[in-house]
């Protein structure tokens, strides 16, 4: 009886854990938005009814498909060379991605803070340089959090894709050389959709973490750029609407479920392993 | 490999990789700037941005908070993870298979909504303490590494190895720990840098999870960044650059820099 | 169509270390060649070169009249079958087949009924759609045997192609190799580290020792009368016995051995005999007696053979191996002789 409850008895703290302090409380501000009095739907009514934050939910797509289009894109360029280049030169790259990747947000934001900052490095070097002749106000711009969010998605987009890469067995490479494939004829009839489930799981990481991100926003897009995560904070804490910030989340954990369950599927249906 | 790299590419990939870390030394050089704003490069040398840390008790004190969280939150984490990733390996026919799905969920659930959630329901609905409230939401946070990592080392795992030792006369329990364990230590050891690096960084969970006197360290350095522009933040920055660099070493020396890529 | 393969005194490095050292070796137009030797011989370096994967750092490469040397791998038109099978796992079984025709800008009709019809020759006519990773090994094989087939290449090449299948199928499929191969007459290049594998398939065999070919010959002549000791330890002369002529009598020489047993062998048996030589035998080539002109012996462990007894034997000099007969039992600790059996033993050069 006892040998037979003790699989249950390992796994119960964990489950319960996940269970009593995370199905509950997300269950339960989901369940909020639906038991108004005013009838179910009338929060999410009052969401798309609001030009503010309708924007905002049209700018949070928006910074999240670029920022994902060209973590994607840099990052796989990036893990090609990886995978390719001999072991002491990959070794150096490999640290240069980890590092950033290991150092926390509000870091790697701060840097983006002094670069692009009225006093900032690149406003000097435009100065000095006699390009413009006042400074730029770059900060608190659409631009500003993409180019912080593109950096701080890039180093796990080369790091998931560089052992995606090197995961793909060179005798295949080689097979389909010597069938007559040139370089960019292995490239992109071999290569590219050996990688692209490895791609697709990428991408879904910076989409979703793009879209519910908050301190780069918050630090380089300010109020001016306010996104999904900025304004659940807002909602809750600074107005504390707790229906409309409960709102925000539940609309959060949608597109989050949506996206991550229709791009796995996606990339089940192209993984060439499955007959 | 023998494949040749196109020129083009590798000039790219090096530009890329210069701009990876170019920010960071960024930081470096602002910190010690004997200027009262931030600018790069530095004017002059100064190091009194670094003591000026310690003067701000706010600084002092969350750090030690958030080593706290980071430090409990991963062994509690691994403690309940453990367990539950051996018993679905060990025993993956006598539980249900969506058992696994179940800690996928703190990484599914975007880290802000579970944040707002605990806030609502456990701090203010159940009056639990903010650092209690805040411990289980790092504790959370961490569990899928605890399950996952150590789960992956566990699915390469011999358990004929375990009958043997049992066969032998060692007691399940003893057996744990003097057979299991010892084969999976680098799973282990994965799981816990891993989820010890993601508490210390984290700031979405945390954001709604700190109240009046107890606060983390990244929430303390951009509510200082909202009122103070000063070097202090680079200086603060600069030491943690240099935890990541201790990480870093300590991951080269147990598991090898190149665990991150798979 | 058929070619020759010419290797004319190719060396290769990694880094500093030379892994081949002036190899020449020719492969006539039609001929199966299998190169043979332990891991680290360089037969797979060889094949590696012909094939362009790597480049050579002295000697040239020629495929008929085309110089292959310095030729990009996707030019060199050379079938190639892997020993991971290397099938592409992201196409059908039909779109591998037909890869390499699309790179050579055959129309999609065509290449898929040159495929079909390749399939239907490999037996999987059944499998076309099927994916890669729903194949059984044998199965995977075929695909890769008839992806390499249907580009109907002058030069087909083999790195290892059966040692990853089970013993019953790799048997099958070296007749099914053999038998496409010659019926297509296309020159072939044979890697393989067994030995069996390599003798039963080859016109010659390549037998190779630390990046040189020790000898190339037919299956017969290789198995039969070794070149040198090196390639008659190879084929299992286990006893190599180092002798010195100490008179000759017409035909008639007489040899000892270190510790000084004599023996007499006939020069019409062996072939001339130089003054210091190396005596080759199997077990079966020494005959176990009790007593009579041989290298006298203490049996050691005996064990039975079916056909005959083997036995351990120890002698001053070292150890050897005999068989004796079914009808003559003799016990481990007695004294003995071996007697080379002239047929089945072979004279070599001294070893350097």
């Amino acid at each position: 009886m006892v040998k037979r409850l003790t699989p249950w008895l390992l796994a119960a703290p964990a489950t319960l854990l996940v269970l009593a302090f995370l199905i509950l409380p997300v269950g339960s501000t989901l369940a909020t938005t639906f038991l108004e009095p005013k009838g179910w739907i009338a929060p999410y009514v009052t969401f798309f009814n609001s030009g503010v934050r309708r924007t905002v939910l049209y700018r949070t797509i928006e910074i999240s498909v670029i920022t994902t289009v060209l973590s994607v894109i840099i990052g796989f360029i990036a893990a090609y060379v990886v995978a390719h280049v001999p072991g002491r030169l990959k070794s150096i790259m490999i640290i240069a991605a980890v590092f950033p990747l290991l150092t926390g947000v509000v870091v790697r934001s701060f840097a983006w803070l002094i670069l692009l900052g009225k006093n900032g490095i690149l406003n000097s070097a435009l100065l000095g340089l006699g390009l413009i002749s006042q400074p730029l106000s770059m900060l608190y711009t659409e631009g500003a959090v993409i180019a912080a969010m593109v950096y701080l998605f890039v180093p796990l987009m080369i790091l998931t894709l560089a052992g995606v890469l090197e995961g793909i067995p060179k005798d295949v490479l080689e097979a389909a050389t010597s069938l007559g494939a040139t370089p960019f004829g292995v490239f992109r009839q071999v290569i590219l959709p050996l990688a692209m489930p490895g791609l697709i799981v990428g991408a879904v990481l910076v989409f979703t973490g793009s879209f519910t991100s908050y301190a780069t926003p918050q630090l380089l897009g300010g109020e001016k750029q306010m996104m999904m995560g900025t304004l659940l904070y807002q909602r809750a804490m600074v107005t504390f609407d707790w229906v409309g910030a409960s709102t925000v989340a539940a609309i959060m954990v949608v597109v989050t479920f949506v996206i991550v369950f229709l791009m796995t599927r996606l990339a089940r249906r192209l993984n060439p392993m499955v007959a | 490999m023998t494949t040749k790299l196109h020129p083009l590419l590798i000039v790219f990939a090096a530009v890329i990789f210069a701009i990876l870390v170019a920010p960071l030394f960024i930081i470096l050089g602002a910190a010690v700037s004997d200027t009262s704003f931030l600018t790069f490069p530095p004017q002059g040398f100064t190091m009194r941005w670094f003591t000026n840390i310690f003067d701000i008790t706010a600084f002092r004190t969350t750090a030690i908070t958030s080593l706290q969280v980071a430090v409990t939150g991963t062994f509690l984490a691994l403690l309940i993870g453990i367990p539950a990733a051996y018993a679905m390996n060990r025993f993956r026919i006598r539980l249900p298979s969506w058992l696994s799905n179940v800690f996928v969920l703190p990484i599914l659930v975007p880290e802000i909504v579970l944040g707002f959630s605990l806030v609502k329901s456990i701090t203010i609905g159940l009056e639990l303490p903010v650092f209690a409230t805040l411990l289980i939401g790092h504790t959370l946070l961490v569990l899928p590494y605890a399950v996952r990592v150590v789960g992956a080392s566990l699915a390469s795992f011999d358990f004929s190895i375990e009958e043997a030792a049992i066969s032998l006369g060692c007691p399940p329990l003893k057996t744990f720990f003097t057979v299991v364990l010892p084969n999976i230590g680098a799973g282990v050891v994965a799981a816990f840098i891993l989820a010890f690096i993601t508490s210390i960084n984290d700031v979405s969970t945390s954001l709604f999870l700190t109240g009046p006197g107890v606060s983390t360290l990244p929430i303390q350095i951009i509510a200082h960044m909202e009122q103070f522009f000063d070097p202090t933040i680079a200086s603060v920055s600069v030491l943690l650059m240099i935890l990541t660099v201790g990480v870093m070493a300590i991951v080269e020396a147990t598991l090898g820099l190149t665990f991150l890529t798979k | 169509m058929t070619v020759s393969l010419t290797l004319d005194n190719v060396s290769a490095h990694y880094g500093s270390t030379q892994v081949l050292k002036d190899l020449s070796l020719s492969v006539k137009a039609g001929e199966l060649v299998s190169l043979l030797g332990s891991s680290g011989c360089g037969k797979t370096t060889t094949l590696r070169l012909v094939a362009g994967f790597l480049e050579p750092s002295a000697g040239s490469i020629r495929l008929g009249d085309r110089d292959l040397t310095r030729l990009p791998a996707h030019q060199r038109d050379i079938g190639l079958v892997f020993q991971n099978y290397a099938l592409f796992p992201h196409l059908s079984v039909r779109d591998n087949v037909a890869f390499g025709l699309k790179q050579r800008g055959v129309g999609k009709a065509e290449r898929d009924a040159k495929a079909n019809a390749m399939l239907e020759r490999v037996g999987l006519s059944a499998f076309a759609e099927r994916m890669p990773a729903a194949l059984s090994g044998g199965q995977k094989q075929r695909v890769a045997l008839a992806r390499a087939l249907v580009i109907e290449p002058p030069l087909l090449m083999f790195d290892e192609p059966l040692s990853n299948l089970d013993a019953k199928l790799r048997v099958d499929m070296r007749v099914e190799i053999r038998r496409l191969q010659r019926a297509n007459g296309t020159t072939s290049l044979y890697v393989t580290h067994d030995q069996e594998e390599a003798f039963s398939i080859s016109d010659r065999v390549a037998i190779m020792n630390a990046g040189r070919i020790m000898q190339l010959d037919t299956p017969e002549v290789l198995y039969q009368r070794p070149a040198n000791s090196f390639v008659a330890r190879f084929v299992g002369f286990e006893n190599l016995i180092e002798m010195t002529v100490t008179e000759r009598n017409g035909e008639m020489v007489t040899a000892t051995t270190k510790a000084g047993a004599s023996l007499t062998l006939s020069q019409t048996v062996y072939g001339a005999i130089p003054d210091r030589f190396i005596l080759a035998a199997r077990p079966d080539g020494l005959a176990v007696r009790q007593s009579g002109e041989g290298i006298p012996v203490t049996l050691g462990i005996r064990t039975y053979l079916g056909r005959a007894y083997q036995y351990q034997c120890t002698t001053s000099t070292g150890d050897l191996t005999g068989n004796g007969p079914l009808s003559e039992l003799l016990e481990p600790g007695a004294q003995a002789v071996l007697v080379p059996v002239p047929e089945q033993c072979c004279i070599l050069p001294p070893e350097a």
